[in-house]
């Protein structure tokens, strides 16, 4: 790689002859914005010529015209494009107006180029800051996307501070493959893995019974982004669009731009909120009466009853109302040479539960530096510093999570500590939930460094072509040490109660992705206007992974350290893999009239049975602006009109080491074994493509105060990986390989109005509307199960001709398995409002999801503790109450039904009022000093409509990781925030 | 002009290849532990005593699900968990899933012991290394041994439903064999191991578990399997070659009833723990012996003691405890694989027909032990068999036995339902993933 990167732009050299341009008169002048202020970094370029300039500082500009009559095209990021015409040298000041439309921000459709939106052949997503982060303040990245995107299914995972979410771009992309999008920031591949923490699985045993996942939720790593340092999230929903990233793209790119600095006067912003979140929904106590109390307990529970000492536990586990405090300081500006980006962030917000929370500090630093017309650089750093305590959450098998502790936890149980702090033993389950709250730890802290750089230099230019050689290089590296204790006096802990006198697990983990491309970008462009963009490049893209983890029990009193106790348990996971790449597109624009791209990268990977063998994902599109051609009526209500067509390919590789049968290490009496692992490899196992076609139009109505984008997509995911379950008597469970294909068909329809503009009030709106199906529409293996507990609880099955996210269970004694039900939600539908009024500004979100049904066994644990709120009512039979119900009639007799769930809601995801003190009066009190002060109240899930049986429909037992999404086993509660905003611009 | 670019197009996409071309990549190592090839293919020394570790290992994978499953069917007590309520439904209930843990968990484990083994068994057919003649039979012969014990274990529990036995080329699984053709194979497969434990000189080349103590020599290890054995023939009812092979066994009617061959378990590192342990008087995990164990009990039998009084009794879905199994006090105490009590027990019901007063000299080893008078019933077979079953209800309690017993005596009709829904399955269905 290094060798392309030097080697290139000089070889070059010997194919560039010196162009002679033959100055025929200047124009100058300034640019300014329609505030009268100078715009520097406009750009100035004679239309039909790659002849361009950039405005300075002061937006002053001066281009050399080779002939008369010329047009002068004005353009600057987020402004209309104005173009004049000029017959002579001469001095022409411009004001360019704020573009209302967004079809002038550019959208990246190749490595190292973009075009403008209205140039665009596919439906790329992109969210502004404002649209991000400044309505409501959020806690991650992947979560402030939430309802923001069409196409797309966000889910939290847990409410667990610190996130946990996992994103699905067009319906699910694989089954055991990736299907989480490519995250890429200033142009690092940057790491949103989770690392389970060693020793909680040790204490729940969740992964020993019916599930052998782990099911504790790690955070996923993009939570450790500050969202206030982006400037735009770009999103290529699939194949079509991320073609470009080649066997990573399969499940779409998540493109993230952060803030630059401007040429101008430094800017200061600083913004202070603070606030506190709630659960969104308690689910309520059971009314005991002496009726329904067990006879055992009948004594306890009068006892109880008569002292006025009966306890709302879920209250006193999820009735806390978090602190959060979010604390943000940038600094910008620069000049014609250098510009820069500052920015500090600290953010810290308790969770629900106590003990619970994460602290979260953002450094980070861009610097963009043009050593002179042709050469620039930019460098982002961004260093992050995390914390998050995470508590004990989701399904257990010795009954020692907070979760399933509730559900076996009645009113009239005593288990507050005395005055000496000593907690009581739980007479009703193996652990104490309030113990384990106060004593226990499950802490993940992060460290991380991305940083990456960019060089451009244009090679050679002339009146009608240049070329530019682009060098990308950036890393993303992280250090993450959980630390999980259990001290020896919880109650599971203890020795008399069967346990190991403590538990102590420290899990280090290393990750370092880096990645260097190399382009070289020609532009040619005809007199009559037609212009080619050709790009080729190299990449190149390392991905390395160590993680240590070491469970120690039976601990030295209250030392935790994993050297003081008598046991250790070690393991380590390591993971290295290269992948290389090339790429080549030819983009075509006639006169923005006509745009095509064909396009193909070339990928290998050491994750592939053979490291030299090339995968080729190809592209191609077509786009047409109907309405700059002559025959459109300028005048007609429709003014703006493009088809676009777009298809392309994408791969998903297999998931590390498949290739390999690797014998897993055990221990009898003191010696050392090797035995069969569960699942056996394939050398053979290529990755699986991803076909996408995406057929689409945009429509600008009444001047485009009404904007509508309608997008067809058929995604087949060929070849797709599975873990395909194979006869135990192989003595494996599972074998890796290309089993099948399926398909994702969707429609995505997006309105946005411009209802109302004028000068004291305006009201602009957006509706969402997206729906998605998928049908596995062929299958090499027989029909199989994964991802829940078994038919009689439901699970998700992969059967040809179906849904790859039904549900599926048994509905009787010896009843075949049926549908029950499936994950993808009938559609969903998105209303974003912003309203301003004078100096208040009003924005609102309303995200309502229909249908896609959840495994809810949440309610089933409750049950069997007898504690369910609903227990004594009668929604299922007459004559039969729920909690019996559900028992009898759904798990004893083998019916799955009552467990899958309508998982609908209809939520305000977010909603905020702003209030910006006018300018005058800011000068009447501070003179220049400050530009601005704002001053807003907002939250995130103030309003939660849905029926469903349980603290809240977003949620997931098993993380992000594969189909499993949706099934529920006592979660960490979701919450709603409520927070006050301060912000100042000096 | 057009030609230029054409040719500087050309240029640059040539220069792209040549770099391209020239950027080989490695094919990846396998990171993260030893291929499984490394021991089929040509089976080491140091490999074989790794490998041999690794089956003692993984006989203990899932042996709680097996055990506690099989004393449910077999009614000898209850295992509640307030984490997975199927133990008080679906296995009670005898409605059982082809598809989830208590089917696939002890079959899954099973076989990927057999694997192990016949990885092993591969290996030593390659083998370079220097073994003898002698070593290789005892190698074959321990080898067998086992896998012939794991073979029996899932044919404990799928019965009549089948099992396969030729698994060995994992492309192509060998068909199922009925309960009759499997228990045929087994004992064929013992049969063979102890033809070369016989010539497998003084030592194996590998050492054992200390479960294994006392058993751990080609000649100490074919009393074990020859033991193994008078079970397997037991179960077909060929009586008198169960007393023959009886007496090749450890059988021993005036020693230790406890001794035998055990699990071991510890805490150390990747080692396990006894998953049959759990401390007295808990509440959400519980053993607790069904009420019979304690209502049918003779007064005055020390084999009470593996029950112990809890201070509270646990009710989950209306299935009572009132007292907890406590047959292991630790979470590293041994769990056996065969004992001398069950051998003295397998001598009596040999004998029960065709000497009934050596069956009765047998049960009275085991009566006396347990603080009981001498047996003063009836010598009638049927009498006889009564009393066996009876001892080796409470003799083997918590150790797989008595649901097997009573299958193989057509007597599942006469185990305790607690419930209207409740009923004893006669097997455990074949997993759904082996296609049947």
């Amino acid at each position: 790689m290094k060798r392309t990167l030097r080697s290139v732009p000089f070889t070059l050299l010997f194919f560039v002859l010196p162009m002679m341009a033959f100055a025929q008169g200047t124009v100058s002048g300034v640019v300014t914005d329609a505030n009268n202020l100078p715009l520097p970094g406009a750009t100035v370029v004679v239309k039909g010529t790659s002849n361009g300039v950039s405005t300075d500082f002061d937006g002053n500009y001066s281009i050399t015209v080779a002939s008369f009559p010329a047009t002068l095209q004005f353009s600057s990021l987020g402004y209309a494009t104005k173009e004049i015409e000029v017959s002579s040298a001469s001095t022409v000041d411009v004001s360019l107006e704020e573009s209302a439309t967004g079809l002038e921000e550019v959208v990246i459709t190749g490595l190292a180029t973009s075009v403008k939106r209205s140039n665009a052949a596919n439906a790329v997503a992109t969210v502004s800051a404002a649209e991000l982060a400044e309505v409501t303040p959020p806690q991650t990245l992947d979560g402030a996307l939430s309802g923001k995107v069409v196409g797309t299914l966000i889910n939290s995972n847990s409410g667990s501070p610190g996130g946990g979410f996992s994103v699905r771009l067009r319906g699910l992309t694989s089954i055991f493959g990736n299907n989480q999008p490519l995250y890429i920031v200033d142009g690092v591949y940057i790491s949103n893995i989770s690392v389970a923490s060693s020793g909680l699985n040790a204490v729940s045993a969740a992964a020993g019974g019916g599930n052998a996942s782990s099911q504790d939720n790690a955070t996923n790593r993009i939570a450790d982004l500050n969202p206030n340092d982006i400037a735009s999230v770009e999103i290529l929903k699939g194949a079509s669009g991320a073609a470009i990233y080649g066997s990573r793209g399969a499940a779409g790119v998540i493109i993230i731009t952060t803030k630059k600095g401007k040429q101008g006067k430094t800017k200061v912003n600083f913004s202070q909120t603070i606030g506190f979140n709630q659960i969104i929904r308690a689910q309520g106590v059971r009314n005991f009466t002496e009726d329904n109390v067990g006879a055992a307990d009948l004594a306890a529970f009068i006892a109880a009853r008569d002292s006025g000492n009966l306890v709302d536990y879920e209250d006193e586990i999820f009735g806390n109302e978090g602190f959060i405090s979010n604390t943000s300081l940038s600094l910008s500006g620069g000049n014609d040479k250098t510009s820069f980006y500052a920015g500090f962030s600290r953010e810290g917000e308790d969770g629900i539960v106590q003990n619970t929370g994460i602290d979260r500090s953002n450094i980070r630093l861009n610097i963009d530096h043009r050593f002179n017309d042709n050469i620039k650089i930019g460098l982002s750093s961004n260093y992050i510093n995390s914390s998050a305590d995470r508590g004990f959450f989701n399904n257990d098998n010795s009954g020692t999570t907070i979760g399933v502790a509730l559900t076996a936890t009645r009113p009239w149980d005593n288990l507050f500590p005395d005055a000496n702090g000593n907690f009581p033993d739980h007479p009703n389950n193996a652990s104490n939930p309030l113990q384990t709250i106060a004593l226990m730890t499950n802490n993940e802290r992060v460290n991380r460094f991305i940083i990456g750089g960019n060089l451009d230099a244009t090679l050679f230019r002339t009146d009608n072509q240049s070329l530019k050689f682009v060098g990308r290089a950036g890393t993303d590296f992280f250090s993450q040490v959980a630390t999980v204790i259990f001290p020896q006096e919880l109650q599971f802990q203890r020795i008399d109660q069967g346990g190991v006198n403590g538990v102590s697990a420290v899990t280090t983990t290393n990750n370092r992705n880096a990645n260097y491309a190399g382009f070289l970008v020609h532009n040619y462009r005809t007199e009559n206007n037609l212009s080619f963009t050709t790009q080729v490049g190299l990449t190149n893209e390392q991905f390395s992974q160590n993680t240590v983890g070491v469970i120690t029990t039976d601990l030295i009193g209250s030392q935790t350290n994993i050297d003081q106790g008598a046991n250790n348990t070690t393991n380590q996971f390591r993971l290295e893999q290269e992948d290389f790449g090339f790429f080549a597109q030819e983009e075509f624009n006639y006169q923005d009239k006509i745009l095509a791209t064909i396009g193909i990268r070339g990928d290998k990977s050491t994750n592939n049975g053979d490291a030299n063998e090339f995968f080729y994902y190809p592209k191609g599109s077509l786009a047409v602006n109907l309405h700059n051609f002559d025959f459109w009526n300028g005048d007609s209500f429709l003014n703006r009109l493009k088809p676009r067509f777009a298809y392309g390919e994408a791969g998903t590789f297999a998931v590390f080491g498949s290739l390999f049968t690797l014998l897993n290490s055990t221990l009898i009496d003191g010696s050392v074994g090797v035995v069969a692992p569960g699942t056996r490899g394939n050398p053979a196992i290529q990755p699986e493509r991803n076909r996408e076609l995406e057929l689409g139009f945009d429509a600008g109505f009444f001047n485009d105060r009404l904007g509508l984008t309608f997008t067809y997509y058929n995604k087949e995911a060929d070849d797709f990986l599975i873990n395909a379950q194979v006869p135990g008597s192989s003595g494996f469970v599972a074998t890796q390989r290309n089993g099948g294909s399926f398909r994702n068909r969707g429609l995505e329809i997006s309105l946005n109005a411009n209802i109302y503009d004028k000068e004291d009030f305006s009201w602009g709106a957006t509706f969402n509307w997206f729906r998605n199906r998928s049908e596995v529409t062929r299958l090499d293996v027989p029909t199989f199960n994964l991802g829940g507990f078994g038919n009689s609880l439901g699970q998700f099955q992969i059967e040809e001709g179906q849904s790859v996210t039904q549900i599926v269970g048994t509905t009787g004694p010896g009843t075949p398995v049926t549908q029950l039900g499936d994950t993808e939600p009938d559609f969903q539908l998105t209303w974003q409002n912003d309203l301003r009024y004078k100096d208040f500004t009003l924005s609102f979100l309303w995200h309502w999801k229909q249908g896609g049904d959840n495994i809810n066994l949440t309610q089933l644990l409750s049950d069997f503790g007898g504690t369910s709120a609903d227990f004594d009512d009668f929604d299922f039979d007459p004559n039969i109450n729920n909690g019996t119900f559900r028992i009898n009639n759904g798990l004893f007799a083998g019916n799955a039904a009552p467990f899958v769930e309508d998982a609908s809601y209809l939520r305000l995801r977010e909603v905020g009022l702003k209030y910006s003190i006018p300018s005058e009066t800011l000068e009447n009190w501070f003179g220049d000093a400050v530009d601005n002060i704002g001053i807003g109240v907002s939250g995130r899930n103030l309003i939660n409509i849905f029926d469903y049986n349980s603290y809240d429909p977003e949620v997931s037992n098993f993380g992000g990781n594969g189909l499993s999404q949706g099934v529920e086993v006592t979660p960490f509660p979701s919450s709603k925030r409520f927070l006050f905003t301060v912000s100042a611009q000096f | 002009m057009m030609k230029k670019i054409i040719k500087l197009k050309g240029a640059i996409a040539l220069l792209a290849v040549m770099t391209f071309i020239s950027c080989d990549l490695e094919d990846a190592d396998s990171l993260n532990g030893l291929s499984a090839d490394a021991i089929s293919s040509n089976l080491s020394r140091a490999e074989l005593s790794q490998a041999v570790a690794g089956i003692l290992s993984d006989m203990r994978v899932g042996l709680a699900t097996q055990i506690d499953v099989q004393s449910i069917f077999g009614r000898e007590y209850y295992f509640f968990t307030g984490s997975d309520p199927r133990f008080e439904a679906d296995v009670v209930t005898a409605n059982l899933d082809n598809n989830t843990f208590y089917t696939t968990t002890p079959w899954n484990a099973r076989y990927a012991n057999v694997r192990n083994i016949n990885t092993v068994l591969e290996g030593l057919a390659n083998t370079t290394a220097d073994f003898s003649t002698a070593e290789i039979a005892g190698i074959r012969g321990f080898l067998n041994t086992m896998i012939a014990h794991e073979f029996l274990m899932l044919h404990n529990n799928q019965f009549s439903n089948g099992i396969r036995l030729d698994v060995a080329d994992f492309d192509n699984l060998g068909p199922f064999l009925n309960e009759t053709e499997a228990l045929t194979a087994i004992f064929n497969l013992l049969d063979q191991a102890a033809t070369d434990l016989a010539g497998a000189g003084d030592a194996f080349p590998f050492t054992l578990s200390s479960g294994f103590s006392g058993f751990d020599t080609p000649s100490g290890f074919l009393q074990f399997n020859r033991g193994l054995t008078a079970r397997v023939e037991a179960y077909r009812e060929n009586y008198p070659n169960v007393l023959a092979l009886l007496g090749d066994s450890f059988m021993d009617m005036t020693g230790d009833l406890t001794t035998g061959v055990f699990h071991t378990f510890s805490l150390t590192g990747a080692d396990l723990a006894n998953p049959l342990f759990i401390a007295l008087n808990q509440a959400a995990i519980v053993r607790v012996a069904h009420s019979s164990y304690i209502d049918d009990a003779l007064p005055g039998d020390t084999r009470l003691g593996k029950v112990v009084l809890r201070d509270m009794p646990v009710d989950f879905s209306d299935l009572i405890g009132t007292h907890d199994v406590f047959i292991y006090q630790s979470n590293v105490d041994n769990v056996p694989i065969m004992r001398n009590e069950e051998l003295i027990l397998l001598a009596a019901e040999a004998n029960m027909m065709s000497n009934p007063a050596a069956a009765v000299s047998a049960i009275n080893v085991i009566r006396n032990a347990a603080g009981l008078a001498d047996y003063a019933g009836g010598m009638t077979a049927a009498e006889l068999e009564d009393e066996i079953l009876f001892q080796r209800r409470y003799s083997l309690f918590g150790e797989s036995h008595r649901w097997i017993d009573t299958r193989r005596f057509g007597r599942l009709a006469e185990l305790p339902n607690d419930r209207a829904t409740d009923n004893v399955p006669m097997a455990v269905p074949v997993p759904f993933n082996e296609n049947q």
